[in-house]
């Protein structure tokens, strides 16, 4: 138990990322928080050992970054510079959240989430349809990979040049899949006993230790000045 | 108690929206500690005994049921699933949709966790349970990067830690190849050992036989009848015929396809002039950094390579089985050819002809383990047609007659069996004019005349003049339909020989 987070805080950070991108950044101090906070979370995952990621996370937050600070400005005109603002814009306005949620989903064992959600009291239903969600993502993954394989060899990729039926050729397989697979995998979830009405216990020993305490601090301060910025200058 | 552990009174049951009974008027009762296999042909009733004994039916699985059962002196109906957790154990077929965490770990203490038990009992057992099913190298890893049968050694591991008396096991080796099934039988015979009682819903029958007590064959929702252990041992090859069964007694044919070190010293490589090229067919995993260019794979990247086939010629109109351990490249190999890994640039040549690129990819057709994945229409009759260039009625029709698919014109494919899917799914592979046609594991799960069915519709295919490549785990389908075999390990060709009857002449001549 090294300087593993405890979910909690992971919660809590998604939590205060997801406010954030949805206030705008006015002032270079307000940047500067900004960029400080999405540097947490790729820095998280270097720690984690997720270094292809966190590189590629960086790489993408900071091209788009520089183009924004550089190359735009109000006065831009052509289509490409159209298309750029956009693309920039929307990767420097969200890409926090998404990184802090990339590594809050790798980085989570779906047992220390659960345990988690029932140290904050969430009543079991939610915990454990949260709990199946996460344990989705892969298999969706999976599924879907597969699906587009099948797609290549038949040369129906583009959906013979109807989008429409590019939408309905992989969702039909993947829904019918993703069908079976969930009614198969909560079959064996109940037979060992999930659900039921003893209190579930768990193995991981949760405790808030001094990393916890320091990233709940700079994220709530994180909060508290866009939240002041915002609201009351 | 010491009389009987499970005991199913005169159950007839009915699945919800179902015309038809599942189980018709079953009695069937089991000792504490007996070893029972359940066998017959698929939709027989088997799965319906396990999930009576399970609770599955009636708590998960709705629908009509009279009768009474009783797990362990419980009335199942009156008992909650989760009261039966630390009871009665079960692996299921699928290894894949059994798992709920992500990683070996919390798979494993999963259940202990979900019925209350001490944090510090869960680890001793989950420390015991590593020691005595030899897991170590698979723990701290994540669940999807398993092979299939790691993935069931977890699941019997997660099973086993509730420690429950009862286990249950429904077609636990559909997806698992020769070594991982001795692993299986270990597993078994360990439990045995124990003093728990086990019941195995099975096709395959040979890896079973010497561990189980006793033997119920069900037929069409009843018990048809019953043997004893040494009974069932001595069932010939035509008696298990006749009952549509796979055979009991293989395990010497079997090791001899399966004996790959005899296949490695002998290195025997068939020739054949006139047939199908394939010609440099390279390809890695992992794959190279690169800038601008990629770069190709060649003979020289060695051992780096998962695929390494500089030449190969395939005889034209044959069914040709590739067989090798799990996660050797066979898949790969399977893949590359029809042209679904980008990165491997072989060419293919046929009657002077060559084929490079994505021009392979009409070429060959690869006919998946989920078939699923690959019917994406609303008919049987537009799921052909979509593999057409030139929409042509009358052609769609004569294909889908030929694989007796006519009558089902109209139907939704997801509508129609597993069986009747496999063959859409070749239907539309014909449509589209390919030559190869790759199977892979077409008849894992399948029972003997389901089995035996996949086999014909191989050889007639390969009459028709199609080559015909299968992965397979499945001697029975190779003795029943290969014409020549093709061992791969680590993505190399080790040798190249006709089947059985011609190995076994060259071997004499060798002599």
């Amino acid at each position: 138990m090294t300087a593993r987070l405890d979910p909690r805080t992971k919660l809590y950070m998604i939590l205060v990322v997801s406010a954030v991108v949805m206030m705008s950044a006015t002032t270079p101090f307000l940047w500067a928080v900004r960029i400080l906070m999405t540097i947490v979370p790729i820095v998280l995952l270097i720690t984690e050992k997720h270094y292809a990621s966190a590189f590629r996370f960086l790489i993408l937050y900071t091209s788009a970054l520089v183009i924004n600070f550089t190359c735009l400005s109000e006065q831009s005109e052509g289509f490409l510079m159209a298309f750029l603002v956009g693309y920039c814009s929307i990767i420097v306005q969200f890409m926090p959240a998404m990184i802090t949620a990339w590594y809050v989903v790798r980085t989570t064992k779906i047992d220390e989430f659960v345990s988690a959600m029932q140290k904050m009291h969430f009543p079991d239903g939610i915990t454990i349809s949260l709990a199946v969600v996460m344990r989705f993502f892969p298999t969706i993954k999976e599924e879907y990979l597969a699906i587009r394989d099948a797609m290549k060899m038949r040369g129906i990729v583009l959906g013979e040049g109807n989008i429409a039926r590019m939408v309905e050729f992989r969702m039909i397989p993947l829904l019918f899949s993703c069908v079976n697979i969930g009614d198969e995998l909560s079959a064996a979830a109940i037979t060992r006993g999930l659900g039921g009405k003893v209190k579930r216990t768990s193995v991981e020993i949760l405790k808030l230790g001094i990393q916890d305490y320091l990233l709940i601090t700079l994220f709530t301060s994180v909060l508290l000045i866009f939240v002041v910025f915002k609201y009351f200058r | 108690m010491t009389g009987s552990i499970i005991d199913i009174r005169n159950v007839t049951h009915k699945y919800k929206g179902s015309e038809q009974d599942t189980l018709d008027n079953v009695s069937l009762e089991i000792k504490e500690g007996e070893t029972v296999l359940l066998c017959g042909a698929s939709g027989s009733g088997k799965t319906s005994v396990i999930r009576l004994i399970n609770g599955l039916i009636p708590h998960y699985y709705q629908g009509d049921i009279t009768g009474e059962v009783y797990v362990d002196g419980k009335d199942i109906s009156q008992t909650e699933l989760y009261e039966l957790a630390g009871v009665v154990g079960t692996v299921f077929q699928n290894p894949r949709s059994q798992f709920f965490s992500i990683d070996t770990d919390g798979e494993i203490v999963f259940g202990p966790e979900n019925i209350g038990l001490d944090p510090k009992e869960i680890t001793a057992r989950k420390d015991g349970i590593i020691e005595q099913m030899d897991l170590k190298d698979l723990m701290g890893r994540s669940l999807f990067e398993l092979s299939g049968g790691e993935k069931q050694r977890i699941a019997c591991a997660s099973v086993a830690a509730l420690l429950p008396k009862i286990m249950l096991l429904d077609e636990p080796s559909s997806n698992l190849d020769w070594e991982s099934i001795g692993t299986l039988r270990d597993i078994i015979s360990e439990w045995k050992k124990q003093g728990k009682t086990i019941i195995i819903s099975e096709h395959r029958l040979w890896y079973v036989k010497d561990l189980v007590d006793r033997v119920i064959y069900m037929e069409d929702g009843h018990i048809g009848c019953e043997w004893s252990g040494d009974e069932f041992r001595s069932l010939d090859d035509n008696d298990t015929r006749s009952l549509k069964l796979r055979p009991v007694n293989i395990q010497g044919r079997y090791e001899e396809i399966f004996d790959f070190s005899a296949k490695e010293k002998e290195n025997h490589r068939e020739e054949f002039t006139d047939g199908i090229v394939l010609k440099d067919f390279y390809f890695s995993y992992d794959k190279k950094p690169y800038l601008l260019f990629k770069k190709k794979y060649s003979e020289a990247d060695g051992e780096e390579l998962s695929l390494c086939i500089p030449e190969l010629v395939l005889p034209k109109g044959k069914v040709i089985s590739v067989i090798g351990c799990n996660g050797t490249g066979k898949t790969t190999f399977l893949r590359c050819i029809c042209g679904l890994e980008k990165d491997c640039t072989g060419t293919i040549a046929i009657d002077g002809k060559e084929y490079r690129g994505r021009r392979r990819i009409g070429l060959s057709y690869l006919v998946m383990q989920d078939v699923n994945h690959q019917l994406f229409t609303d008919s049987v009759a537009s799921e052909v047609l979509l593999s057409m260039k030139d929409k042509d009625d009358a052609r769609c029709c004569e294909i889908l007659d030929s694989l007796g698919l006519l009558k089902y014109k109209d139907t939704h494919p997801m509508a129609l069996s597993g069986g009747q899917k496999q063959r859409v799914a070749i239907a539309s592979a014909i449509a589209a004019g390919a030559e190869i046609l790759l199977f892979d594991e077409p008849t894992s799960g399948l029972d003997y005349s389901h089995m035996e069915k996949v086999g014909e519709l191989l050889h007639d295919l390969a009459s028709s003049g199609k080559t015909v490549l299968v992965s397979t785990h499945d001697p029975e389908l190779i003795e029943c339909c290969c014409d020549y075999e093709l061992y791969i390990k680590n993505g190399r060709v080790i040798s190249f020989t006709g089947s059985l009857e011609k190995l076994e002449g060259i071997r004499r001549n060798a002599i």
